[in-house]
């Protein structure tokens, strides 16, 4: 929980300091990407990364595993969903410079609260 | 009531837009020029834009037919479109499930029950066509992996029970089979590539598109444009249009962005307007359909359109004002959607219906532990607390109740002609489910016109454009004002596989 908090501290300290800074990063990617945009932006600054520019440190497969839901709620996995399966790409939902909320969220009420917008 | 964000993300992402002053990217303009000159950047046998029911199910059978060289491209960055998202019912005549529960039917009675919701304006040579090859379709997506419940339902407007529905209550039981199938017979599929126009020959034939590479929907952020050259042709596959506003107003200025919608994001039609563009002949673009299945506590289809769908049939919907049923809930989606805009409170303001069911029936479907775990739906054990909640006059409704039970008694609707087959023994008693119902905007009656080959005609000729061929929502006209449920699935697929059959013969 305090690690949570923390962390949580950092995010809004760094949507405070959104117009300080010209782009913002996600604090657990600063220590691990630090400014190195092309880590993630494999097709050139200008471009969005490609959908498999996430995939080189997270496995979709260990990720399913952590959001994995009970069998009556299996498919509101977001990992490993009824729509979409482990393909749906994952800028979809989540965004490094900006708040992004789930897909599901346009169609369904349950939450994904460890979801970080 | 509950105070949900009915838009929820979308809202939200629009909201974002706003505030940071950053207007949402306007749609690129696509155009169509001819090819004469164009350096071709990659060539393809057989090109397929969109890749739901249509376009998945002409990848399919192309490939059946010979091709080695099949593309979809899409231009979200998942699959499916909004067949991903829909109820997965698909109806059929003559199936073995209809063997099975005694149900006779036929082409011929399918499409008469279609006619009569078209109102006179259907297309009957494409009704047939689709009823004709409708089972044929139904197993296309059974080989691939399907998995349908193990019962019939009987949907608004048909007269008899002709809907498999997938045991995931969702097109997705549908769309992911056919793409893994894709994926197995190596179609080649591309997501975040998005259509920019025809590239016509010197005879005005389509001979290529141009893409974009790496699109982000809604996004300021241009990939590259590549030529592609399609040796076959193009099997255009887009889908409709109702998440675009500003269209579906044009033809319809009550269907503003307060209205609902069920439709996936991508659903701005684009392909339509750039087939029009091409000489494409326009059908019934001011038909589009909401549908009455639809809840107000949830966006686009949600849990409760699909709880609705199964229970409609052994059901009562009640104006909350009155007390009192207002509509035959299984009459086609217009009449239904129609009727329940009219309930109104004394102001005038909106006062969305409820179907009340009971449990012992409502339970048999998966979707009523879901929506009454997501708070979209609500479980009572009296009807005096039913009545209290949402605040309907009791000794009417309860006058109403005893009524309708002598209609499920003797099978006939004295009140609004309903089809009792399927309330048979299915009397309204406590515990109840109950929903609110207010209509979203689902389906675009409207598109290009085409023939039972799923050629495009032009407007000026009367005849195919060559190279080119529309499946699925982007067509137009084949139901008139107002399609009946699970008639788009098996549509879908038996044009997708119609398109790729004439393509390969070509």
């Amino acid at each position: 929980m305090k690690k949570l908090t923390i962390v949580l501290a950092l995010v809004l300290g760094g949507l405070v300091s959104l117009s300080a800074q010209a782009i913002e990063q996600r604090a657990w990617h600063k220590e691990v990407i630090g400014k190195d945009c092309k880590v993630c932006h494999d097709k050139g600054i200008k471009q969005f990364p490609s959908d498999q520019a996430c995939l080189q440190c997270h496995d979709v497969d260990d990720l399913a595993e952590q959001t994995a839901r009970s069998e009556e709620d299996k498919w509101q996995n977001p990992h490993n969903n009824l729509h979409y399966g482990k393909d749906l790409p994952c800028q979809e939902c989540h965004g490094e410079h900006k708040a992004k909320k789930p897909l599901c969220s346009n169609c369904h009420t349950f939450k994904f609260d460890k979801h970080q917008e | 009531m509950s105070n949900i964000d009915l838009l929820g993300r979308r809202n939200f992402i629009k909201g974002l837009g706003a505030a940071a002053g950053v207007a949402m990217a306007a749609p690129a303009m696509a155009v169509s020029e001819k090819a004469n000159g164009v350096k071709w950047d990659k060539e393809v046998e057989v090109l397929i834009i969109g890749s739901g029911f249509a376009g998945l199910a002409a990848a399919i059978e192309a490939t059946r037919k010979g091709a080695k060289d099949v593309h979809i491209f899409e231009k979200m960055s998942y699959f499916g479109g909004n067949s991903a998202i829909n109820g997965g019912l698909f109806a059929a005549p003559g199936t073995p499930m209809q063997k099975k529960e005694g149900v006779q039917d036929s082409v011929d009675r399918m499409v008469a029950d279609q006619l009569k919701s078209g109102r006179g304006i259907a297309d009957e040579a494409l009704l047939r066509h689709v009823a004709s090859h409708a089972v044929e379709a139904l197993q296309m997506t059974i080989d691939a992996g399907a998995e349908y419940h193990p019962y019939l339902q009987q949907l608004g407007g048909h007269s008899v029970a002709r809907t498999y529905q997938t045991t995931v209550s969702c097109g997705a039981g549908i769309t992911q089979p056919l793409y893994k199938e894709c994926q197995r017979i190596g179609v080649n599929i591309h997501n975040r590539s998005k259509f920019e126009g025809f590239l016509v020959g010197d005879k005005g034939e389509v001979v290529g598109v141009k893409m974009r590479q790496n699109y982000h929907f809604g996004e300021d952020q241009p990939g590259d444009v590549l030529n592609i050259r399609a040796k076959r042709g193009v099997i255009m596959a887009t889908g409709g249009f109702a998440q675009n506003v500003d269209l579906r107003m044009a033809q319809d200025p009550t269907l503003t962005s307060e209205v609902g919608c069920t439709n996936a994001p991508g659903a701005t039609g684009e392909g339509m307007y750039e087939m029009f563009r091409l000489g494409a002949i326009p059908v019934h673009l001011a038909h589009i359909q909401s549908g009455p299945w639809a809840s107000p506590d949830e966006g686009g289809f949600g849990y409760v359109s699909n709880y609705s769908i199964y229970n409609f049939p052994h059901s009562m919907a009640i104006n909350r004002l009155t007390g009192k049923r207002f509509m035959n809930e299984i009459a086609d989606r217009k009449t239904r959607a129609d009727a329940e805009l009219a309930c109104r409170d004394e102001k005038g303001d909106a006062l969305p219906p409820i179907l009340i069911t009971s449990y012992k029936d409502s339970k048999q479907h998966p979707n009523t532990k879901k929506v009454i775990k997501y708070n979209v739906g609500w479980k009572f054990d009296t009807i005096e607390e039913l009545a209290k909640h949402f605040d309907v006059p009791l000794k009417p409704l309860k006058a109403q109740i005893e009524e309708y039970n002598t209609y499920v008694k003797s099978g006939e609707d004295k009140q609004f002609g309903k089809n009792m087959t399927k309330a048979k023994d299915k009397f309204i008693e406590a515990p109840f489910t109950v929903v609110r119902l207010w209509p979203k905007v689902h389906y675009c009656q409207g598109g290009v016109q085409v023939n039972t080959k799923a050629e495009v005609k032009d407007s000026f000729t009367g005849q195919p454009i060559p190279g080119l061929y529309a499946a699925g929502e982007v067509c137009g006209g084949i139901h008139g004002v107002s399609r009946l449920g699970s008639c788009s699935i098996p549509e879908c697929m038996v044009m997708g596989m119609t398109a790729a059959r004439s393509m390969m013969q070509a």
